[in-house]
């Protein structure tokens, strides 16, 4: 018996050879997807880890400071302590060449006299004449490169490396190029090795140092040493193994891991969706051969039992492919995150090949093949349960699927008020990972009124397609009224794909019109110059030399320093901005929007107390007058909260005081931005910032990689930046409506199948060619038309989330809701174009249908 | 006035191992004319309509439907001559299940352009001419076979055609109810003066045709006029 029923699903599947292969695609691309961005996500991190493992050599712990890093002076104490074998300073600097391309290149300082015990570098001895390169390291041009960063500059030992640094544009001399293996190996081979005193130096570090590599003595126990450094050195200062930085690193790029684990959400809840809405029509279609078997004599639950080993084979056979197809996309995702991270965080990964996780593999294979089966048991069930006299029998009497009836409806409705209220009311408290249950009850809600809504929505088009389009449309939309469940499945999947489209875009929106008020607000400066072209840089900043030198250049009024770094807070980190305040407070019209202005204004001046952001405060419980205390390289800062300000700086909340207490507190007169105030008589003149700017790029070119902007400009880019950081969430998107696209292709090719007769009897009474084709056409229409009304409906409600409650688990604040509105009119055109395309083949199949065959008695 | 004529019609299917559901087939049937086609499953009755309503095409010889030679026809011509020209019924009703009494009797008139104003007051009339004045709004699941067979039967016939060709419509019918069918294509001919083609196994039918033709093998082994029985 069972072998027979094998048979029959074999000829299925040839028979219908593209549903089958649409099926396994669509489970293999929700499987795809999932893997994808899980293992990418793990392989950044190992990659991350993996750079600072190479980096650490033979270091057995490592003592890190925060941004700032610390004096160099610790570095005597550390090697005083018992126990320590040796320890050698080291910095780190992501810098750019001056070479045309302006390329990255980490720069990691190191003393060359003891570093060798900690870090093997071989050199290419080939046609080196450099003895020793480590020793030509004393010279104070001297650098030492990789070899693979050697070839790509084509530069030889005594070769000229000019590189922008804090002190302008200096040229190195490579006096050693070592091998592609180690630490030649980080960052792709993008790395440079340079005296660390020569490095304080020209990445204005001062007597700074930002870490130390040491190593233990032979007979010592590392967890003991460890314990003993942390007392002898000042606080905030961590020792920990290079193997237990990957944690810290995970913290500090955590905004984007967020963003992923989203993605990933979206991804598994596409995928899932996907492979039941396969199934669920595949089977649905087959209602005829089930009756066939059932009257032949095979039993309902061997019927069923058919239908549940084809979806597990079906399943299992798209989960391979989709993990292999995932493992694939991992690799792309993988570049555009290391990209990311190095370009926002300045950390650099160091490529390898995606990382395979078994169990990733097994949970991708598992939920591929369960959902398929789940997905093919309810309409199996249902199917198995049809009187087979019915289903034999001809179109005329065809059952019509259940009527959906109000239980469901109601159920529906019920879910989508829950999870509303959820929203509006929950508390924040809950972790994330259940907070998603609320988009997860709205969209499953929808999906239960969907039909309902389909229907409606259906029958209030078709007066207006029948006079547009005349009886076509009237065959197409009560095809779709009549199958509910067919249509269900592929309306939902566009919903679904259009609703995160258009929620991230509405998320994004919201955010920069939050972000662009507040720059409106607070950001007043006529130029701004940056470090970097992603707000700034970890490891490289400017010199106050520069600020001078901008002062000098005529209708400039005045320079002001900012210096914004992150530093550990309570279990996480807060983003540490100081900069001149009394430049800032006389443009700036009330900017205080908790406590006491004059007060505040005094106190800051005073350096007597700090701004927090109310996303900070939010997220601590902190008010006007609590403290809050840092660990700074001098001793701990501890000051009380003046004033309270709604600030977009940072998602992890900001503080904000003047520099002098930073310079005295941290002894560091590094500098992230440099604000630019022009003469009143330029600020008057529309051109006139830019005629500064231009005069500053003057004097800056050659010597200093700045990125300069206007006031306008500087806005516009920091939308921009908010926009690129999405991008990821935006593939995603793309992947779910690409997906929801087959869904379209495979309905329509069903409708169309199951429909045969029904369109060889059009043909037969007079139906046209090309009035069967504008058929199937509008078919797709119609559903693309519900899909962006339901998408926008369930678009919505993924807003409400995510502007509520997402942005204020992550962030800290809520967003206001804004709704793309432009968003969705040209999504509407676009998707109906999207479903057409993928109705092509179907109307194809419709047009060129065999009528004899098809009203013959089969 | 001759209506159809086949000249040498032939109408094999298959490649290497030819099957010849219809061989030279030369017939002539004039305007009017009411001609029972009969023969024995598999004598080609079925090609022999699908042929002649332009549905498929013979692989050798002429078909002429009203003088016009269909053969040099493209679908779209074809489609529409079927359209206004030629009613159909059939065994299975071949209703569309979706639609309503109206809808499904509108539907070739709606094909043509019509709007809906103006073709559903029509099919409601030629509906109320085949007795289902009562069934407007039902759909073809809500109504017994004969009711079927007759909604078939108006939407057959509501461009009025000259031409009307029927494969077995009793043949899913009990013997009394498609006696009452018969009686309603007789009277319809009676009005309308349409050419019939019925192909039945039912020898009752005869007796409402003028002319009865006998297929075997793909082959007219009998061709005789009739008295017409009732
Ligand atoms: N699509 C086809 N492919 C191959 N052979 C066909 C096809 N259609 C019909 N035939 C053959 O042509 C012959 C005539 O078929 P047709 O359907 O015209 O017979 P019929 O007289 O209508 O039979 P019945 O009384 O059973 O309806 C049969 O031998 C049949 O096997
Ligand atoms: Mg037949």
């Amino acid at each position: 018996m069972i072998g027979a029923l094998g048979q029959v699903t074999f000829q299925q599947w040839r028979a219908h050879r593209l549903r089958t292969l649409l099926t396994i695609i669509g489970i293999s691309l929700g499987v795809a997807v999932l893997f994808a961005v899980r293992t990418a996500n793990v392989t950044l991190l190992s990659s991350l880890t993996l750079t600072v493992e190479k980096l650490a050599g033979k270091a057995t712990l490592q003592v890190v400071g925060d941004e700032g890093g610390f004096p160099e002076s610790v570095c005597e104490t550390v090697k005083d302590v018992p126990g320590v074998h040796v320890a050698q300073p080291v910095i780190e600097v992501l810098a750019n060449t001056a070479f045309a391309d302006e390329g990255t290149l980490l720069i990691v300082g190191v003393d060359m006299l003891g570093d060798r015990e900690l870090r093997e570098y071989q050199f290419d001895e080939e046609g080196s004449e450099i003895a020793d390169p480590l020793v030509a390291l004393a010279q104070p041009d001297s650098i030492l490169v990789s070899r693979t960063f050697a070839d790509k500059y084509d530069l030889e030992d005594g070769d000229k490396l000019p590189l922008y640094t804090s002190q302008g544009r200096r040229e190195f001399v490579v006096r050693g190029i070592f091998k592609p293996e180690g630490i030649g190996k980080v960052f792709d081979g993008q790395i440079a090795v340079m005296d660390v005193f020569n490095a304080q130096y020209v990445f204005n570090r001062g007597r700074n140092i930002d870490r130390i590599d040491l190593m233990n003595e032979a007979d010592v126990d590392v967890d003991q040493l460890a314990k003993r450094i942390r007392a002898a050195i000042p606080g905030g200062i961590e020792v920990t193994p290079p193997t237990a930085r990957g944690e810290g690193i995970e913290k500090a790029v955590s905004a984007m891991r967020i963003g992923m684990l989203i993605a990933s959400f979206i991804a598994l809840l596409v995928g899932v969706f996907i492979i039941f809405n396969t199934f669920n029509i595949a089977v649905n279609q087959r209602w005829k051969e089930i009756g066939v078997l059932r009257a032949i004599g095979v039993e309902r639950r061997n019927v069923q039992l058919m239908f549940l080993a084809e979806s597990v084979m079906m399943g299992m056979i798209g989960s391979l492919l989709g993990i292999a197809l995932g493992y694939l996309l991992a690799v792309g995702a993988e570049r555009l995150m290391s990209e990311v991270a190095a370009k926002i965080f300045s950390y650099v990964a160091t490529q390898q090949p995606p990382v395979f996780r078994w169990d990733y593999a097994i949970t991708s294979f598992a939920l591929g093949t369960v959902t398929s089966l789940i997905g093919a048991w309810l309409p199996s069930r249902a199917a198995t349960n049809l009187d087979p006299a019915l289903a034999l029998h001809n179109i005329e009497t065809r059952q019509r699927e259940a009527v959906l009836g109000r239980g469901r409806l109601l159920l529906g409705l019920a879910l989508i008020a829950t999870g509303l209220l959820c929203v509006a009311f929950a508390p924040l408290r809950v972790s994330l990972d259940y907070q998603f249950v609320y988009p997860l009850l709205m969209l499953s809600g929808l999906i239960l009124v969907l039909p309902k809504m389909a229907e409606l929505v259906a029958r209030i088009l078709r007066p207006f397609l029948d006079r547009l389009f005349g009886t076509e449309a009237v065959l197409a939309v009560e095809s779709m009224i009549q199958s509910p469940r067919r249509t269900t499945a592929t309306v939902g999947a566009l919903m679904i794909g259009l609703s995160f489209v258009f929620s991230t875009a509405s998320y994004v929106q919201s955010y920069q019109r939050t972000v662009s008020q507040w720059m409106g607000r607070f950001i007043n400066a006529d130029l701004i110059i940056s470090t970097s072209e992603m707000a700034r840089s970890r490891t490289y900043h400017f010199s106050e030399e520069l600020g001078r030198q901008i002062a000098a250049i005529p209708g400039i009024k005045r320079v002001e320093n900012v210096r914004f770094l992150f530093m550990p807070y309570a279990e996480d980190s807060i983003a540490v901005v100081s900069f001149e305040m009394d430049g800032w407070f006389a443009r700036v019209n009330d900017p205080i929007d908790v406590g006491d202005s004059n007060e505040a204004r005094q106190q800051l001046l005073a350096g007597k107390g700090i701004l927090a952001s109310r996303n900070l405060t939010t997220r601590y419980g902190l008010s006007i007058g609590d403290t809050i205390t840092l660990q700074t390289p001098t001793r701990p800062f501890q000051l009380p909260i003046v004033g309270i300000i709604d600030d977009y700086t940072s998602e992890k909340g900001s503080i904000f005081f003047d520099r002098k207490l930073y310079l005295d507190y941290w002894r560091d007169s590094s500098v992230d931005m440099i604000d630019v105030n022009l003469e009143d008589s330029l600020r008057q003149d529309p051109a006139g910032a830019v005629l500064v700017r231009d005069r500053i790029q003057q004097v800056l070119r050659g010597q200093h990689r700045a990125f300069i902007y206007t006031n306008t400009e500087y806005r516009k880019w920091v939308l921009d930046l908010i926009d690129g950081f999405f991008v990821i969430n935006y593939m995603q998107t793309a992947v779910a409506v690409v997906i929801a696209a087959l869904g379209i292709v495979n309905t329509l090719i069903i409708s169309v199948t199951e429909r045969r007769r029904e369109i060889g009897v059009l043909r037969a009474v007079g139906g046209l060619r090309r009035q069967i084709g504008r058929m199937v056409l509008l078919e797709a229409t119609i559903m693309a038309i519900v899909g962006v009304i339901s998408g926008t409906l369930a678009g919505m409600m993924n807003t409400l989330f995510l502007v509520r409650t997402a942005a204020s688990m992550v962030g800290g604040f809520t967003l206001p809701f804004h709704f793309p509105i432009s968003l969705i009119i040209i999504a509407l055109p676009l998707t109906i174009l999207v479903s057409l395309l993928a109705a092509w083949w179907p109307a194809r199949k419709a047009v060129n249908l065999n009528v004899v065959d098809a009203i013959g008695y089969e | 006035m001759r209506m159809i004529e086949l000249v040498d019609v032939s109408r094999s299917y298959g490649g290497l191992t030819k099957v010849a559901a219809l061989s030279n087939i030369n017939l002539t049937i004039g305007a009017g004319e009411r001609v029972a086609v009969m023969g024995p499953s598999g004598s080609g009755k079925s090609t022999f309509l699908n042929l002649v309503c332009g549905l498929d095409q013979p692989t050798a010889g002429t078909i002429l439907i009203d003088g016009v030679d269909i053969g040099i026809l493209d679908d779209d011509s074809r489609t529409r001559l079927r359209r206004e020209r030629i009613g159909m019924i059939f065994q299975t009703f071949n209703l569309l299940p979706t639609l309503t009494a109206i809808e499904n009797v509108a539907l070739p008139l709606r094909l043509n352009g019509m709007s809906r104003r103006v073709a559903e007051p029509r099919a409601v009339a030629m509906l109320k001419r085949v007795g289902l004045g009562g069934r407007l709004d039902h759909r073809p699941d809500q109504l017994s076979g004969g009711e079927r067979q007759r909604m078939a039967i108006a939407r057959a016939l509501i461009f009025e055609p000259p031409l009307l060709l029927a494969d077995e419509p009793t043949g899913n019918l009990d013997s009394q109810t498609g006696d009452e069918i018969l009686d309603l294509l007789d009277q319809l001919h009676g009005e309308l003066n349409m050419t019939i083609l019925l192909v039945t196994h039912n020898e009752e039918a005869i007796r409402f045709c003028d002319r009865l033709v006998r297929l075997r093998d793909g082959r007219v082994v009998n061709d005789e006029k009739m008295e017409r029985g009732r």
